[in-house]
């Protein structure tokens, strides 16, 4: 099962990946996932963007193997319960993950703690990632259950 | 605000900053009037160019009346206004700022201001209106920053030593006194697709001076020693802010629907680039040493012509997009000149001198690069074939008239062009040579069909098109293209036709006929340094000379030229700044110094 939650991630990473692109183009949210993950490592845009599309397909991975914990914990693997888990992980993004706990570690983006004169060089995201665009949280959800759902059926298969 | 009728400024107030995307126009009042994003074609977010009230705007200024001057600083496009009021002098150095390392905002406007001397109390107010204005902005703090977003754009206000920032209904603002050596700056950051980068201050006057740094080094590898050297680098740097940075093709203009008649509806959308300018452009930047844009325009031109080869359209999106369907924008036009269109619905007319002039392209392209690629080389055949098949049908011509097709002779001529210059490349070995005694059949045809058919013994001229009597300026084109000997006795007879019946002053009209649309426009600038071209083509390099001398006083403080100029006021009439017309001011330039020496 544990291969199977892999591949499901690996897989399930595209197709966030891509559902985020698409709600980016037709301008629902200015979230870049990769942008943000790749500016905590360098300041050239070209690179950050390359390092941050890889750094956002190893964490895939890593939270995949996540799913398949609580997959094997629980003796649940299938598409409708990695959906739900996903729905989890999509406010646990928006509210804690990305809002809180990326601007505390990220080195370029302001946080309540940066004085007068230090100013932010990115965007904070905000509770539930609003700033990027009202309609960002519906489409991390939206982007996360079927990522959710994809780990689910993936190890589903492999089990 | 200082000068301003109906809210308006003349048209020859603005001067133009950019960054290779996108262009912005700055009043001589220090209002940023016109900027799209996030690129060129993008929808305006100051847009109160065209509309005063609704269209949006960044106005820095002082507070009490004042005097104002302005520059390019030397050999940029970094704009530098000096206020000057009762209480003192302040300067205001606006630039679009180029990336210098270190991630920077999407896109960047900066403004920098300086006392000089005494004390000035200036404001300023952002007031974006989004997708040409047809949505206000609210502004909310991210992070401590001013940000306002709609969809994929998003822009935020950074400000420092600018006053205390007051926001109200879709605007921010503040005031503050400047004192001598003091300095303030602000910075409208711009995000597409992606979260803000806010700028430190240090980073913004960075970057500034490093936009000024790098369009002096531009400005210094151009090439050009001859005379007029500052205006035909004006004009250089002009262009260069037309030409799209991510693809290589170049806009016609910086901006749409700047009307060709003040109240009429002549109002276009030139933020598209034709192939017809090929060769025009091609010539001046080869000229100028710009090897590098040029071979960037060309490439760009056969890569965008690629869904429609043979064929080739009007013109095509600066992102190589064929689409430009033509729409009419709720904004109230400049001056109420309306519509405000967006999109140009020339894109698929039938105007047959595109071929002459993108084949003479070709040609200038093959002679520097010695030679074309095969797969280049065999597109250009196939054009030159096409050509051979449409050229006896009627087109829309050069002017893009919107009445019936017609026999346009300046059209006829190019098509001839056309294919002289395929039968020299094919015999120089850079085009597949098959068809070549079809081209050189099908160029004896047209040309015998120009002159049985497109020369008025009574105007001693040949004439706008088959079947009437009336002489058009694009004729002008027949010398600078090669259509015959420069001093053929039928091309001296037309220039002088031209300019008998077209030139008032040193200002070219286009035609004096029908073209399908109501009411009249000015002078055309391109036409008035054609003229120039083909006079010093001719060898009557005095009175070129003389022309170009008239020419260049009537552009505007900082060089630049619109579409047209007004003949008895001297306004500034159509699109700013003006591709074609800093083009023709340049092969001009370049034709009296080649005829001189």
């Amino acid at each position: 099962m544990i291969w199977g939650a892999l591949v499901g991630g690996l897989v399930g990473t595209v197709v966030l990946t891509t559902g985020l692109r698409a709600a980016s183009e037709l301008g629902l949210t200015r979230m870049d996932l990769p942008f943000l993950l790749g500016t905590a490592v360098s300041v050239d845009r070209a690179r950050a963007k390359l390092i941050g599309y890889a750094l956002h397909f190893v964490f895939g991975l890593v939270f995949a193997l996540g799913y398949w914990v609580v997959f094997a914990a629980t003796g649940v693997s299938n598409a409708w319960f990695g959906a739900l888990l996903g729905l989890l992980h999509a406010l646990f993004a928006g509210t804690a993950l990305v809002s809180v706990v990326l601007p505390v570690v990220h080195p370029r983006m302001g946080t309540g703690f940066d004085a007068a004169g230090d100013a932010p060089l990115l965007e904070p995201p905000g509770f539930m990632l609003v700033n990027y665009g009202r309609q960002t949280q519906l489409a991390m959800i939206v982007a996360h259950i079927a990522y959710g759902a994809i780990v689910g059926g993936f190890a589903s298969l492999a089990a | 605000m200082n000068g301003r009728s109906d809210g308006f400024l003349p048209i020859r107030d603005y001067a133009a900053i950019g960054d290779g995307r996108t262009v912005a126009l700055v009043g001589l009042d220090g209002a940023v009037d016109w900027l799209c994003l996030p690129d060129i074609d993008s929808p305006s977010v100051f847009g109160a160019l065209l509309d005063d009230e609704r269209g949006g705007r960044f106005v820095l200024a002082p507070s009490a009346m004042h005097s104002s001057v302005r520059r390019y600083l030397p050999e940029t496009n970094v704009l530098e206004t000096t206020h000057t009021t009762a209480t003192g002098t302040v300067r205001v150095t606006d630039a679009l700022t180029l990336p210098h390392g270190g991630l920077t905002p999407y896109r960047e406007l900066a403004r920098r201001v300086e006392g000089v001397d005494g004390s000035v109390e200036m404001s300023w107010r952002v007031e974006p209106r989004f997708a040409y204005g047809s949505k206000a902005a609210v502004f909310r703090r991210h992070g401590g920053i001013p940000v306002a977003a709609d969809g994929r754009v998003a822009v935020a206000v950074s400000a420092w030593d600018a006053g205390d920032v007051v926001a109200d209904a879709g605007a921010l603002g503040a005031s503050f006194t400047t004192s001598p050596a003091s300095s303030a700056v602000l910075a409208l950051s711009v995000a597409d697709q992606e979260p803000l980068v806010f700028p430190r201050r240090g980073d913004v006057e960075r970057r500034l001076e490093g936009t000024i740094a790098s369009w002096r080094g531009w400005a210094a590898g151009r090439s050009y020693d001859g005379p007029w050297r500052d205006v035909v680098l004006r004009s250089a740097l002009a262009l260069k802010l037309l030409v799209f940075a991510p693809s290589g093709a170049i806009a016609a203009a910086a901006t749409t629907s700047l009307p060709e008649e003040i109240g009429g509806g002549r109002n276009w959308d030139y933020r598209f680039s034709w192939p017809r300018d090929a060769a025009f452009t091609l010539q001046a930047f080869l000229s100028l040493g710009c090897g590098q844009e040029a071979s960037a325009f060309f490439s760009w031109l056969l890569h965008a012509s690629q869904l429609t080869h043979p064929r080739l359209q009007v013109l095509y999106r600066l992102n190589g997009g064929a689409d430009a369907e033509e729409r009419e924008l709720a904004l109230r036009g400049y001056r109420g000149s309306a519509p405000v269109r967006a999109g140009n619905g020339a894109a698929h007319q039938l105007q047959l001198d595109v071929y002459g002039e993108v084949l003479s392209a070709a040609a200038m392209y093959a002679k520097v690069n010695g030679g074309l690629d095969r797969d280049h080389g065999r597109r250009i055949a196939e054009i030159a074939d096409l050509v051979c098949d449409l050229w006896r049908e009627p087109d829309a011509g050069i002017w893009e008239v919107r009445s019936e097709p017609s026999h346009f002779v300046q059209s006829k001529m190019m098509c001839a062009v056309a294919l002289d210059r395929a039968v020299a490349l094919a015999e120089a070995g850079h085009l597949p040579s098959r068809s070549v005694g079809r081209w050189q059949e099908e160029r004896r045809a047209v040309r015998a069909f120009v002159e049985a058919n497109g020369f008025s013994k009574t105007k001693q001229s040949y004439v706008r098109a088959v079947g009437d009597d009336e002489v058009d300026a694009s004729l002008l084109l027949a010398v600078s293209a090669g259509y015959d000997d420069p001093k053929a006795p039928r091309l001296t007879a037309t220039v002088d036709a031209v300019r008998r019946e077209l030139a008032r002053g040193p200002l070219v009209q286009r035609y004096a006929g029908e073209d399908g649309l109501e009411g009249t426009d000015g002078a055309f600038v391109a036409c008035s340094f054609w003229l120039v071209e083909a006079l010093a083509l001719q060898g009557r390099v005095d009175e070129a000379s003389a022309l170009m001398e008239e020419l260049i006083a009537l552009g505007n403080d900082v060089g630049l030229y619109a579409e047209e100029i007004d003949g008895a006021s001297g306004a500034f009439l159509g699109n700013l700044p003006q591709g074609l017309s800093h083009l023709a001011l340049i092969n001009a330039a370049v034709a009296i110094e080649g005829a001189a020496s």
